[in-house]
């Protein structure tokens, strides 16, 4: 036989894997995550993970939902993290699965912190987070050389589901590029704050919903119109929302619409107005 | 063979299912009545799953204890629950010749049931003729590992197009050289992308036009950290697809190993030394060899969409009239969080993340707001940043952020080689210098690194050897 394309370690009766699904297409998955599927006795999943990925788990494995549902509130992040424990003490393989990465804006620390104070072993698995990863099938590098040198990662809404207790305006300032995680809900609230706070309205705005799933849709507009074009457009979550000039390289970048429809790219989206620099 | 590999068409034939419990019967009953089977389960326990069905009309259940009878009739039986009553009906099955299958029990079993990959219309079914299903699970992964997630669509695509296809090319060589030109190149890329709306008429018109398919289509991979457990399943199977894989400095031989032998490796790192290559080179080099038809990957370390220059490379690509699919990978920040235990946001301590290059163009002092990057409650991941550590600290500490706040190096993350060490804000510069860090290394700063020690590596490596 040929080796093995890959050998993660054994999944272990009793143990519990926080594992990162990626954004959506079962493609992005790791090696490591497949492992994972492939021999969990239970996977707890959240409301990102897509029926795709969910496919590749063993057919005797146990699929246990814990995201929101039909409106319902979703459980609370104490009562997952006991269920884990739960599983995890009566001897089964629990894989917990969420949807990009568990240390990205995916309270995986809590999760994990619950585990360590039952005492149940457990191994943190990285996943391609939708906000730099899942980017990529929209064309949007989050960093290029000649728009931004940092990037920064926030989340749209809190644990309560209020609009995240942050200093708005200290980031208008001081971040070039912004990547906005469950920014629909309070899309509106963000970008006055942002422009209160010296943000130009015009920013090129990119807003990437079902980021690397076959139904992707991005739309392309600026700081000041992001919320009415949004709704105009009927833009629904799970959306990332990325503030900075790297939204418009997509113009030159959307590889995936020129492959796919035929998409005239522009040769200079930044209008710089030079050759690129190289070396 | 100890076996004869075959498929059962069941749609609408009748099959007894004997036990009910969610372990064994109900994942049989999934499989059953995903292939279009009327299933009859009998049994004294049912478990919720099954009951769900019977209510929507999918099955017939009957809660009661199975008995010989109840084997008559049937296209096929399985036993999941092998109690008494369960082996005598299993028994009168096999003396009346109906395909029975006891789970657990082959000795009664007059066929096996095999792991299986299911990309409808695609199937695969993998047996260890009943020696170790374990093993059958592990050779299930790795087939799923290199097959591409959109194979049944593909398939599907195909099937429309073949009638027409063999309509336009006469002769079976010819037939043969353009599905093998249609799967080799960008053609099949789009309608595993999910594009395959135009694809059966658009792949007649090509049979007709007698068109060359193969010519360029460039994948840009984000090849991970390093660990090869860490490669995504796309990068997997492009690797070993590809005829040229031309690669960063920074892609670990653990990786690159999944290429095909005969693959062309091609690096162009940017090592500091006197034979790395510009990037209008990388450019030239992607398009020539694109241009010979071959299958390129661009391999880079972590994900190409955050500090890797793929906007410079598409663009390039793109203004060649050259395909280009970008595979996102995982970057270095998350695997060396992953691996050290701590998490990059956390409630209470970090509300944003933000990320940092520790060289600006032309390898000057990045521009960067560093009263921004100076604000509490929130994490900072510096890439590439050793070289420049002493200045981004003091830069920081200049800022306003405490020289207390704790921070990280992760060197050579997810490798074998990977090494960790914690400090702070003002000590982290010396650690680093102390221990002669030279591998690739990750910065993390902020207060979410105190929480390793909450969940301290010891426990992560106990489980992980």
């Amino acid at each position: 036989m040929n080796r093995a394309p890959y050998s993660p370690p054994d999944f272990q009766p009793g143990h519990v894997w926080l594992c990162g699904a990626g954004p959506g297409d079962p493609g992005l998955l790791t090696l490591h995550a497949l492992h994972a599927l492939q021999n969990a006795d239970v996977v707890v999943y959240d409301a990102l993970v897509s029926d795709g990925v969910l496919g590749l788990a063993r057919a005797e494995a146990t699929l246990e939902y814990a995201g929101k549902r039909g409106g319902k509130p979703s459980p609370k992040q104490a009562d997952i993290s006991l269920r884990l424990v739960q599983l995890a003490r009566q001897g089964l393989r629990v894989l917990r699965l969420k949807g990009g990465d568990p240390f990205v804006f995916g309270r995986g620390g809590e999760e994990a912190l619950s585990l360590v104070a039952a005492e149940v072993p457990f191994r943190i698995v990285p996943g391609v987070t939708a906000g730099i990863g899942g980017l990529a099938y929209a064309g949007i590098p989050v960093t290029h050389r000649d728009t931004n040198h940092a990037v920064t990662f926030i989340t749209g809404h809190d644990a309560t589901g209020d609009v995240a207790g942050v200093d708005w305006a200290a980031l208008a300032k001081g971040a070039p590029v912004l990547v906005i995680y469950m920014a629909m809900k309070h899309l509106a609230t963000i970008a006055d704050r942002l422009i209160d706070g010296g943000k130009a309205g015009d920013t090129p705005v990119a807003i990437v919903s079902n980021a690397a799933l076959p139904d992707q849709r991005v739309l392309e507009t600026t700081l000041a119109k992001a919320s009415a074009d949004a709704e105009a457009a009927g833009m629904a979550p799970p959306c990332v929302v990325v503030v900075g000039a790297v939204a418009r390289l997509r113009a030159g970048l959307d590889w995936l619409g020129a492959l796919t429809e035929g998409r005239v790219l522009e040769a200079d989206p930044l209008g710089l107005g030079r050759e690129r620099r190289t070396g | 063979m100890n076996g004869f590999p075959a498929f059962l068409r069941l749609a609408g034939q009748p099959v007894l299912l004997v036990g009910g419990n969610t372990e064994t019967a109900v994942p049989k009953a999934r499989l059953l009545l995903a292939a279009g089977a009327d299933v009859t389960v009998i049994a004294t326990t049912l478990a919720a799953e099954i009951l769900d069905w019977a209510r929507t009309g999918r099955l017939t259940v009957y809660r009661r204890r199975p008995s010989a009878g109840d084997a008559n009739g049937r296209a096929v039986v399985i036993v999941a629950v092998p109690d008494a009553d369960g082996v005598a009906v299993a028994v009168a099955a096999r003396a009346a010749l109906v395909p029975t299958n006891v789970v657990d029990r082959p000795e009664l079993s007059n066929f096996i049931m095999p792991a299986i990959i299911d990309r409808n219309p695609v199937l695969i079914a993998v047996s260890t003729g009943g020696a170790s299903p374990a093993l059958a699970r592990r050779v299930r992964s790795w087939i799923e590992a290199v097959l591409p997630t959109g194979l049944g669509r593909l398939a599907r695509t195909l099937e429309g197009a073949r009638q027409g296809v063999n309509d336009a090319l006469a002769s079976a060589p010819e037939r043969r050289r353009f599905w093998d030109s249609v799967l080799d190149g960008p053609i099949a890329t789009r309608i595993l992308r999910g594009d395959n709306g135009e694809c059966p008429q658009f792949l007649t018109q090509l049979a007709a036009q007698g068109r060359d398919l193969t010519n360029g289509v460039v994948h840009i991979v984000g090849a991970g950290p390093g660990d090869p457990d860490l490669l995504t399943l796309k990068a997997l199977r492009l690797l070993q697809q590809a005829d040229v894989v031309i690669h960063d400095r920074l892609v670990s031989d653990a990786v690159l190993s999944h290429a095909r032998r005969d693959a062309t490796r091609i690096s162009v790192g940017k090592a500091k030394g006197a034979d790395s290559w510009t990037q209008a080179e990388i450019n030239a080099l992607l398009v020539h060899r694109a241009r010979d038809g071959q299958r390129v990957v661009r391999l880079k370390g972590g994900d190409p969409n955050l500090f890797g220059r793929v906007g410079e490379e598409v663009a390039h690509l793109r203004a060649h009239g050259i395909e280009v699919e970008v595979v996102p990978g995982i970057t270095a920040a998350t695997a060396a969080a992953s691996a050290a235990g701590f998490p990059l946001s956390h409630r209470g301590l970090a509300s944003t993340v933000t990320y940092i290059t520790g060289h600006g163009a032309d390898d000057s002092e990045p521009d960067v707001d560093w009263q921004a990057a100076a604000r509490s409650h929130q994490t900072l991941a510096i890439y590439m940043g050793l070289s420049r550590l002493t200045t981004v600290a003091g830069r920081l500490t200049a800022n306003g952020l405490a020289g207390s706040t704790p921070a990280a190096i992760v060197e050579n993350a997810s490798l074998p080689t990977e090494r960790r060490f914690v400090g702070t804000v003002a000590t982290i510069d010396r650690i680093a210098r102390d221990n002669r860090l030279t591998g690739p290394a990750l910065i993390i700063i902020g207060d979410v690194v105190a929480l390793a020690d909450a969940a301290p590596a010891s426990r992560l490596l106990s489980v992980a050897s």
